[in-house]
């Protein structure tokens, strides 16, 4: 004790004492969280509840994946690329050219149903090497002139399609410029197969996004011509196909409905496609592609999730395998004393 | 500079000094705002977030809404201000109750009750008991009956500092009272803000000091913030993540502007003009940096701060720290450092009050050569020295009264009719009650007059003057004159070092130096009581120098030790006192546990070598023979000191391999000359040992120390109770002060007060601990789940043209990680890897926080593989499964939203060692917070989301992408786990696993009794290696147990001088 009675011999030094435990002496309150104490569970990775676990795990997995793979079998889909054979062999050399041209883009193709397809059918146009989702594009819309005439001229976000000599344009931006605009009819043998275009956009979209009382304005107006041209008589939220476009896609290769067809078809039945094939993926080396499907309770065709189910479950099982024989060949007592040496060897260890 | 105070004069005193307002407030109402801003700004991160946020504002370049960034960080600066302001506010609040607390003044004589904030100074202040002292007084009078009330004068006093322990200040009263007669003030003259008046009816007093400039004041400063080794590590993973994130921005953005003149120009419908403003390189990167930018959590800051205030209140609450004897619970002033308990290398520890009680018991004494109290323990029940008193032996009787007066102890005689001692000093205490019990009570002291009762008999002696103790001097003396024969009698106390040099020439000092050192080596702290009549002309002349260098204002100590010095010469030593001081409950236990969770222990006290030495081995400190070995560094010249040390060194070097406890002893003296001359080898020395005791130490050389072991990159913490200690706990990483006996001022200044040793094990073992593993687990998560959804974005950068779109949403960006992710990891908090017995039994345990093995680069790289892994999982599963007809835009993105929320779930549970209801609640009802929340703005028309959330909801293909994405993300990681935990386990899983399959108390119980528990290395490259390095390894090594027991015991090796020694030179021993 060299110097503490220096310091508590000063006077204020041993009064401030009881001073200080005086306000401190209130004891903690007692209560289970306070003192960490809440009942806890602690599990512990036993080779039982692991190698059960991946068991449990593979056992659902794979019946999952075989329904999920019949589900997406059990769809019929048809594919038909026309990007290329609808380009006139001459107009090859240059399609860009042909397809900016004024020439006749009219296309007949034929597709034989590979086995019978119940309805609702849905004939979608997939685009591929098409970036919906760049930067650029995707933020060049306007959704509150969408919503409300009021709104008109809320172009803003909607450059390089925002106006004509001042005029806002209605739908602008770059999304609805460059609406697509194949079409296709279609007819089975020789008979001419309704395609119904109404009902394919998302409700809440005709109803809530798109206004009922917005109708296009300036719409392809421009310098340069995008894409489809609009009905400058219907209303937006009628106009489904332009609402299923701006539904923009995540993907380069994406599906967007064009009708449905409402009734079946045979196995065997020819299906003659009259298409007018107006939209430029040339320039860019996007494919088209015209697709019928039908539908299961996961969607369209594809083969990923069952794939996907498979491969986990049947991981799950090999590892369960695995850590059975582990087990069995090399087993371990778990928290065996004999591991917890606490000796620290220099340059030693694992 | 000099302040001239007078008395009861406003006027003249007014305009030189502020009024007595206490203002510990950070801010005013005015400038909480623009200081509060400015406060926050000054942090790199927030700097950071702020450019982010600015640059979210063009929206050329921004991916998202800009709320996206401003809501979070907005969200987090509110936070930050809140507490900030609500810490300030309760500031306030105590602040305003201390002004306008009511107090007396007195003014011409008449009473008054002033407001605590309206004294000025130069007012006279009357004080009652209990009462608290409002600014800093110089004291004028008390209830004792000596008290003379003064009415005016002027007191000369130096300008306002911080120095509680120095207040030179000389007081002249004016005329008609004493004529023009300087009287010399010191701090014993004072009462110094916030103290309470004890034992005294009442106490008036002359402000000198008022408000802040107060001693209490000035020294209150802004503490430099201490910065844990986990914050550093966390700075410096955040900083790594930056580089990583510039280096990713800029491959993206080069990547982007290739792609766009290779390709989007090609793409009709993007519509690239075809002239570019100057900045259109720029634009692609900047979008990615906005995109990266959620890289660095923004939430982690305040997430620390949260829980590390939790951590604090833990320790608080923690009923296992409260002393049952005072009731005073742990206190946690530092609310930031608590994983920096976990991570100590090295305590340092005072020894008296720390280790011991403080408690001090009179055992045995030494008078005029005979030894009492040697048979039983204890000289009071000696019947030897019994019968020596009865037969009125001058020395014993002399012994006495010593014991009884020599010292500032102030009898108090209670209502029962008992005397209570007032004793500043422990030691005085002791000796006193001894004296009462040894006949010679002392019974009252009136003003000047002391009376003892001598059997029966009153013997009345007047003090003459109190030649006070300094830590310098280490001795104090009282000059008293014996009212019966008028003897004029100087009585000495004080360390043997100080006393006996100055022995009357003749008297044999030898056995008096035996006796001391037979006590020491019991552990007893010695005293030398001594004696001298004066002759009354010697003191007149002498008494003239003492009040001379009393006035002095500069050097005062300095001078009056040196006229001390003139008086305390040809003593008579009268014998020798040892007072045993116990240790504290416990302590023995808590070094031993403590050691062997690999802690160093430094031993830095003012005892005297032997003491220390006694008191080390009885607490564990060293081992006994034949494992400790003790090595003495000491010599008088810087020859001695450096041969010595070399010495040492190259003992330690070889010593290094084999399995001893080798400690070093240097005392204060050879320190200093070590520090001066030797520093580099000193600097080795401590490296190379992990227990050392200084002696004679002084508080400065404490810090000193501390501050070498910081330089080496060691984690300290210094635990003491007394005033010289502030300094060293001031200084350390982590300061612990024991609220005890000594007062709080170590307390105070410390960042832990603690209200018993042994709460030492349960801080650091439980409570630094939990908070490192806790700590390591919140940053490095937070990290994995910022980079996770970071990656995803990146990931989609590549199929959208590398042109910088956000997959998600603005509202999910905004969301993820203030609420989405936040909730489930702040519950991480209550998580127990290990239950607490466990650790207490396995302290080794706390190598992993101490090694930092759980938040380092290599720990961070697994949580960034993981994150990766699930990102691509995510990524990979959501891009497929939702391909085609379904690639929607804000589907998809919400679809890589839950998955990526689910994994967190399961990755938060997998992480999860105890699961309390807590748990469960905060992680699976963070999910079920997910969907209400997503529910909630998918029902908003105008939102981007409208209907998103129920279309996907209603989708079987959703569901099941779920399950998969959980399938495939946590399957790999749970069999890693697994497998780790099986075949690979570090130690904590194995105490886990035995503390679970039940009965781990009897399948571990003997691991301690094993002989070599532990065994740190301690060659220096391994230690000063990476923290991250494994410290620990699997293989035993029984090469090393060659060291047996045939070789000798070395206690104090060659250098051994102390128990050979006959010249008696060195010893310390001070109060």
């Amino acid at each position: 004790m060299p110097s503490n009675t220096a310091s508590s011999s000063s006077a204020p030094a041993g009064s401030a004492d009881s001073s200080a435990s005086r306000t401190k002496s209130k004891r903690p309150k007692y209560s289970k969280f306070t003192q960490q104490e809440l009942p806890a569970c602690k599990p512990i990775l036993t080779p039982g509840w692991v190698v059960l676990t991946f068991l449990v795990i593979s056992v659902i997995f794979i019946p999952l994946g075989v329904v999920s793979l019949f589900a997406s079998q059990d769809v019929v889909e048809i594919v038909d690329r026309y990007d290329n054979d609808c380009v006139p062999t001459p107009a090859r050399a240059n399609k860009v050219a042909y397809i900016q041209g004024v020439s006749d883009k009219s296309c007949n193709r034929t597709l034989v149903v590979p086995k019978k397809m119940k309805q609702p059918i849905y004939v979608y146009y997939q685009l591929e090497n098409f970036y919906q989702n760049h930067r650029r594009y995707v933020k060049s819309r306007s959704d509150s002139q969408l919503r409300s005439v009021k709104d008109e001229n809320q172009i803003d976000a909607c450059k390089p399609e925002d106006d004509v000599n001042g005029r806002p344009i209605v739908p602008c931006g770059l999304i609805a410029w460059s609406l697509f605009n194949d079409t296709y009819a279609l007819s089975k043998n020789n008979q001419p197969l309704t395609v119904n275009k109404r009902g394919i956009a998302w409700k809440s979209d005709r109803e809530h996004k798109f206004g009922k009382n917005v109708f296009p304005k300036n719409f392809q107006e421009g310098n340069i011509t995008g894409g489809g041209r609009l009905d400058a008589n219907k209303s937006l939220s009628e106009q489904e196909d332009l609402i299923v476009w701006m539904r923009t896609a995540a993907l380069p290769t994406f599906r967007k409905l064009y009708g449905k067809i409402e009734s079946d078809l045979e196995k065997g039945d020819t299906i003659h496609v009259t298409l007018l094939n107006n939209y430029n993926t040339y320039s860019f080396d996007g494919k088209k592609k015209l697709v019928l499907s039908t539908t299961s309770w996961l969607g369209g065709k594809n083969d990923f999730l069952g794939i996907a189910y498979l491969t986990v479950g049947g991981i799950c099982f090999f590892l369960a395998l695995v850590f059975t024989i582990m087990y069995l060949v090399k087993p371990r007592r778990l928290g065996d004393p004999t591991y917890l040496s606490w000796n620290r060897v220099p340059g030693g260890g694992r | 500079m000099k302040r001239f105070v007078y008395i009861n004069d406003d006027e003249a005193s007014k305009e030189l000094c502020c009024d007595n307002r206490m203002s510990n407030t950070k801010y005013t109402l005015w400038n909480f705002f623009p200081k509060n801003l400015m406060e926050q700004f000054s942090r790199f991160m927030n700097q950071y977030f702020l450019l982010i946020a600015c640059l979210q504002l063009w929206s050329l370049i921004t991916p998202v809404n800009p709320a996206s960034t401003w809501g979070p960080l907005i969200f987090i600066f509110a936070v930050s201000a809140s507490k900030e302001a609500w810490d300030d506010y309760h500031r306030y609040l105590s602040d305003k109750k201390a002004n306008e607390r009511e107090v007396w003044i007195v003014k011409h004589g008449i009473k008054k009750h002033i407001q605590a904030q309206d004294i000025q100074v130069g007012n006279i202040v009357w004080l009652r008991e209990n009462d608290e002292v409002p600014c800093d007084l110089v004291l004028l009078g008390t209830s004792d009956p000596q008290g003379v009330c003064y009415v005016e004068g002027v007191i000369e006093c130096p300008i306002p500092d911080k120095d509680i322990r120095r207040f030179d200040a000389n007081m002249r009263l004016f005329p008609p009272f004493i004529d023009n007669d300087v009287c010399s003030l010191t701090i014993k003259n004072t009462l110094l803000q916030s103290c309470y008046l004890r034992n005294t009816e009442w106490a008036c007093g002359v402000s000198v000091y008022t408000g802040n400039q107060t001693k209490l004041g000035m020294c209150r400063g802004v503490a430099e913030p201490k910065i844990t080794a986990m914050d550093a590590m966390i700075d410096k993973l955040t900083g790594a993540i930056f580089v990583f994130q510039i280096v990713v921005v800029m491959v993206l953005g080069v990547a982007g502007n290739v792609w766009k003149d290779t390709e989007a120009r090609k793409q009709w419908y993007v519509q690239y003009p075809e002239e570019a403003p100057w900045y259109e390189l720029l634009v692609i990167p900047l979008r990615f940096e906005l995109l990266c930018s959620i890289m660095i959590p923004i939430s982690i800051k305040v997430s620390l701060d949260l829980v590390k205030g939790l951590y604090a209140k833990f320790i608080e609450w923690d009923v296992e720290m409260v002393d049952q004897e005072t009731g005073t619970a742990s206190y946690a002033a530092n609310t930031a450092i608590s994983e920096d308990l976990g991570q100590v290398e090295y305590i340092l520890t005072d020894k008296t009050g720390t280790l011991t009680d403080n408690k001090m018991i009179f055992r045995r004494c030494c008078i005029g050569g005979i030894f009492y109290g040697n048979e039983n323990g204890d000289a009071l029940k000696d019947t030897q020295l019994l019968d020596a008193i009865t037969s009125g032996s001058t020395d014993v009787i002399r012994f006495l009264t010593v014991m009884a007066i020599c010292n500032t102890v102030i009898p108090v005689r209670s209502k029962a009719g008992d005397i209570i001692y007032k004793a500043q000093s422990q030691d005085e205490d002791a000796l006193v009650i001894a004296a009462a019990k040894l006949h010679m009570v002392f019974v009252g002291k009136n003003a000047n007059l002391l009376e003892l009762m001598f059997n029966g008999e009153m013997i009345r002696y007047e003090v003459l003057e109190i030649l006070e103790f300094t830590s310098d001097r280490k001795r104090m003396s009282v000059v008293v004159k014996d009212s019966q024969n008028g003897k004029i009698i100087l009585l000495s106390k004080g360390a043997d070092e100080s006393i006996l040099p100055s022995a009357r020439t003749g008297q044999q000092t030898r056995t008096i130096a035996e006796a001391v050192e037979h006590y020491a080596q019991l552990g007893l702290r010695t005293l030398c009581l001594a004696w001298r009549e004066l002759e009354e002309d010697e003191y007149l002349e002498w008494s003239v120098k003492f009040k001379e260098a009393n006035s002095v204002l500069v050097d005062r100590e300095w001078r009056i030790a040196e006229v001390c010095q003139l008086l305390e010469h040809d003593l008579y030593i009268l014998g020798v006192t040892a007072i045993e001081d116990r240790l504290q409950d416990g302590v023995p236990e808590t070094i031993e546990t403590l050691r062997k969770a690999g802690i160093n222990f430094w031993m830095l006290t003012g005892d005297k070598q032997n003491t220390a030495i006694q008191i080390a081995l009885s607490c564990n400190f060293i081992s006994p023979e034949p494992k400790g070995q003790l090595l003495l560094i000491d010599g008088k010249t810087e020859e001695d000191v450096s041969r010595s040390l070399e010495r040492v060194l190259l003992t330690m070097r070889t010593t290094t391999s084999e399995p001893k406890d080798v400690a070093f002893v240097i005392d204060g003296w050879a320190l200093e000359i070590a520090l001066k001359h030797h520093r580099k080898d000193f600097v080795e020395l401590a490296i190379l040992s992990k227990t050392a005791i200084c002696c004679r130490v002084t508080p400065s050389q404490k810090a000193q120390l501390v501050e070498i072991l910081k330089s080496c990159d060691y984690r300290t913490l210094a635990i003491g109770d007394g005033g010289n200690d502030v300094r060293m706990i001031q200084q350390a990483d982590i300061g612990v002060g024991i609220s005890g006996r000594e007062g709080l001022q170590a307390a105070r200044a410390a960042d832990y007060s603690i209200g018993r040793f042994r709460f030492l094990k349960r801080l650091i073992l439980v409570h630094g601990r939990y908070s490192y593993n806790r700590t390591a687990f919140l940053s490095q998560y937070s990290f994995y789940k910022s980079l996770l959804i970071c990656f995803i974005q990146i990931f989609f950068s590549f199929i959208s043209g590398v042109s910088g779109t956000s997959l998600f949403n603005s509202v999910s960006l905004m969301a993820y990680n203030v609420f989405y992710t936040s909730v489930p990891v702040l519950v991480s908090v209550i998580d127990k890897d290990l239950s607490e017995t466990t650790v207490m039994q396995h302290p080794q345990i706390l190598f992993y926080c101490q090694a930092g093995r759980l938040l380092n680069p290599s720990t961070f790289a697994g949580w960034f593989g993981r994150s990766l892994f699930h990102a691509i999982v995510v990524f990979v599963i959501t891009i497929h499964a939702y391909a085609y007809e379904k690639s929607e835009m804000e589907e998809l993105g919400m679809v890589a939203l839950s998955g990526c929320i689910w994994l967190q779930a399961f990755v938060v549970a997998q992480e999860t060692n105890s699961f309390t209801v807590l748990q469960h609640l905060s992680i699976w009802g963070n999910l079920v917070g997910f969907y209400v929340l997503n529910f909630l703005f998918s029902a908003i028309p105008s939102s981007g989301m409208y209907t998103i959330m129920f279309r996907l909801c209603s989708q079987p293909s959703y569901w099941i992408t779920m399950f998969l994405i959980v399938g495939a993300g946590m399957g790999p990681i749970f069999a890693l786990k697994y497998y780790r935990y099986t075949y690979r386990p570090s130690k904590i899983n194995i105490l886990q696993q035995a503390e679970r399959m039940g009965g781990p108390i009897l399948t571990l119980g003997n691991i301690e009794t094993q002989p070599r528990t532990i065994e740190k290395d301690v060659s220096p490259v391994s230690i000063r290696s990476p923290v991250y390095e494994p410290l620990l390894s699997e293989s035993p090594n029984p090469t090393r147990r060659s060291f047996g027991p045939g070789a000798p015991f070395e206690f104090f090796q060659s250098q051994s001088r102390l128990s050979s020694s006959s010249g008696y030179t060195r010893n310390c021993k001070d109060n």
